[in-house]
């Protein structure tokens, strides 16, 4: 683990830490009772600070015995990579934001059109999946298990 | 309940059916590299949802137990470890492979996991109910300590660094925080949003921690195992040199199932740990240390049978405390938990069908197994030729619908997105994820008892020692707590001492 690493980590830790014990602020308490909903969240917050400090401490424990690990540089992100892995970030928001407005078989469509080209697979591939995954998914939540999937755009012809 | 009415159960066409195709199920997922038993099991939870309870823990119970047996296949033939409890003796079954015997190695192995589970079983049938009749007496302050204790244990084992077992453990606790508090019923962390008044959903969380993390690392990485030209055997040849190679061994794999069972009970530890440490204790005691990690039989017949003995372990402190071995145990008491029961030594009498259906389901899945499992090793050089970008999307597209069934709302798309992007950045971070799953599932049974413990006593932390099994669980937990400090203290200065 390098330095960088271990700093960054511990950071976002101490940042999620505060933001408990600061949201923890607001909540209520009752007279009759010396402990209230705020108890649990700032101690578990104190765990985090001080775990945060621990994973600090190994950085520079080594930083100072000049042990450089490299499995940073084995996972060093290639461009490719971060775009493959926000492609697929990008997909879930969007299928959350389209599902209610377009229906589960556009939505669905899109999604596996996008996933197949990031996976790898080539436009037919994309094609096929996008046309009969849907349709086969659909009849088995929608039909056989009575999931209640959005038909959106597709309402009018819906079975 | 005697035999006959447990073989009754399970051998009904709806639940046996339910064990068949969940033995596929899970001899397929298990063997595609990357996709790992709790995935599986995560992506099998919608279904259950439709199922009756009985039904789901079946359905639990016979994927897991394929899944880490299927696990071996890919390690033995791509030397990519399908799950991580394939990941101890992989070196050894690849080189096993690679000789020209990748179905004998597969059947020897498959053997020894059959054998594993069922000696697991028939452990875990004879301790939880003794221990369940000793857990009946407990209070707030010994489920507190209880929990408290399994969730340090699950530290204990969960990686190297102490200080980041402990990060993960705390970010689970945080995640549990969120919803209305038990002490006055006020909405935390929240934010406004009605759907998350009632907690994470567990199913959505799940399927975000461990599908979609997975799915991002595979979409990072882009690679596409290949196999090659592998040289195969014929199956029936395959089969009686296997069989032939399991007896020789039947000693080793008696003492790996006993010792991955118990393994398997402490929180936290699972199939992967109870693989690697029988993988050590094989070493140490082979007539032929030397031959390991260079295609030696004997380390696959081991870790094998302890890595499946593991899984039916994991059961134990789930079932009698509530408090999960694993991350698959605790996906099952999320399922248990959702279906309106409670894991914990009162099972025992009030769901006493289910107890046993549980471990009537082990057994059957192990006996099934054969079938299934040898069925997925004759089938396995098709079934890795799979091209990734058929899976992959497959699976996205079926993480997000089996979080939406659940809840009906897109508000578990959102979680799962949210958990899958804090999963992997977890990972990317070096933090294990077992002590976050534990933490998310014990984390409103550690604050409930605490709360109700610290009114009772009205903040003197010293009654909680003052019943006699509260006073030895707080002490162990203490203990735990003690040796994790040394740990982390002889790895900070150990080392810099030993730099120098």
């Amino acid at each position: 683990m390098t330095l960088r690493r271990d700093f960054v980590v511990g950071a976002v830790l101490i940042a999620l830490a505060i933001a408990m014990i600061w949201g923890a602020q607001g909540f209520p308490r009752i007279r009759a009772m010396p402990y209230g909903p705020d108890l649990f969240p700032k101690i578990i917050a104190g765990g985090l600070i001080v775990s945060a400090l621990g994973i600090i401490l190994e950085g520079i424990r080594d930083i100072r015995s000049d042990r450089i690990d490299d499995s940073a540089g084995r996972d060093r992100i290639t461009m490719l990579a971060a775009l493959s892995f926000m492609g697929i970030v990008a997909l879930v928001a969007g299928f959350a934001l389209l599902l209610p407005v377009l229906g589960f078989h556009v939505a669905a469509a899109l999604v596996l059109l996008c996933a197949v080209r990031i996976f790898g697979g080539n436009w037919v591939l994309a094609g096929i999946m996008a046309l009969s995954a849907p349709v086969v998914l659909h009849y088995i939540f929608y039909s056989l298990m009575r999931v209640v999937l959005p038909w959106g755009v597709l309402a009018p012809y819906a079975w | 309940m005697d035999l006959l009415a447990i073989l009754s159960i399970v051998v009904e066409p709806r639940i046996l059916g339910t064990i068949l195709l969940c033995t596929l199920y899970g001899a397929f997922v298990g063997a595609m590299p990357g996709l790992t038993a709790t995935m599986a099991v995560a992506l099998l939870v919608p279904f259950t949802w439709f199922m009756d309870p009985v039904q789901a823990a079946a359905a639990i119970v016979a994927t897991t137990t394929t899944a880490i047996f299927a696990g071996d296949i890919s390690g033995a033939l791509l030397k990519i470890p399908g799950t991580p409890a394939s990941a101890a003796y992989v070196e050894d079954s690849f080189r096993l492979s690679q000789t020209g015997k990748p179905r004998t190695t597969l059947f020897t192995s498959l053997f020894a996991s059959v054998c594993g589970g069922v000696i697991g079983v028939a452990i875990l049938a004879y301790a939880t109910p003794q221990l369940a009749q000793l857990s009946r007496s407990f209070s707030s302050d010994e489920a507190f300590w209880l929990a408290t204790l399994g969730l340090s244990c699950a530290v204990f084992v969960g990686g190297p660094s102490v200080p980041r077992n402990f990060a993960s453990l705390f970010i689970g606790l945080a995640v549990a925080t969120i919803g209305i508090d038990v002490a006055v019923g006020h909405p935390r962390y929240t934010f406004g949003l009605m759907e998350l008044y009632d907690g994470i959903n567990f199913i959505p969380a799940m399927i975000g921690i461990f599908a979609l993390s997975e799915l991002l690392r595979n979409a990072a990485l882009g690679r596409q195992a290949h196999l090659g030209k592998l040289v195969v055997e014929p199956l029936f040849s395959a089969i009686r040199d296997a069989w032939r190679e399991f007896r020789k061994r039947w000693k080793n794999v008696i003492r790996s199932a006993s010792g991955g069972t118990v393994i398997g009970a402490l929180p936290g530890a699972g199939a992967d740990v109870a693989a690697w440490i029988a993988y050590a204790v094989s070493r140490r005691f082979s007539k032929t240390p030397e031959a390991y990690g260079r295609g030696h039989v004997e380390g696959v017949v081991d870790g094998g049978a302890a890595n499946n003995a593991a899984v039916a372990g994991a059961w134990t402190p789930a079932l009698v405390f509530g408090i999960p071995g694993d991350s698959v145990t605790a996906i099952a008491i999320g399922v248990l938990m959702m279906k309106g029961l409670t894991p914990g030594p009162d099972i025992f009498t009030n769901d006493t069908v289910l107890v046993y259906t549980i471990f009537g389901s082990f057994f059957m899945a192990n006996v099934m197994m054969l079938l299934t499992g040898g069925l997925v090793v004759a089938l396995a050089t098709q079934i890795l030729r799979v091209p990734r970008a058929v899976l992959m999307p497959l699976i996205l597209l079926l993480s997000m619908i089996g979080g939406y069934a659940i809840t009906g709302s897109v508000i578990a798309i959102w979680i799962i997105l949210a958990l899958g992007l804090l999963a992997s950045g977890m990972i990317w971070a070096g933090m294990p994820l077992a002590p976050a799953i534990l933490g998310i599932v014990l984390g409103r049974i550690v604050e409930d008892n605490f709360m109700v413990s610290m009114m009772k006593s009205r903040g003197d932390l010293t009654e909680f020692f003052a019943r006699d099994t509260a006073a030895v669980l707080g002490t162990l937990t203490l203990l735990v707590w003690a040796a994790l400090l040394l740990r982390a203290g002889w790895s900070f200065f150990g080392n810099r001492t030993s730099s120098k």
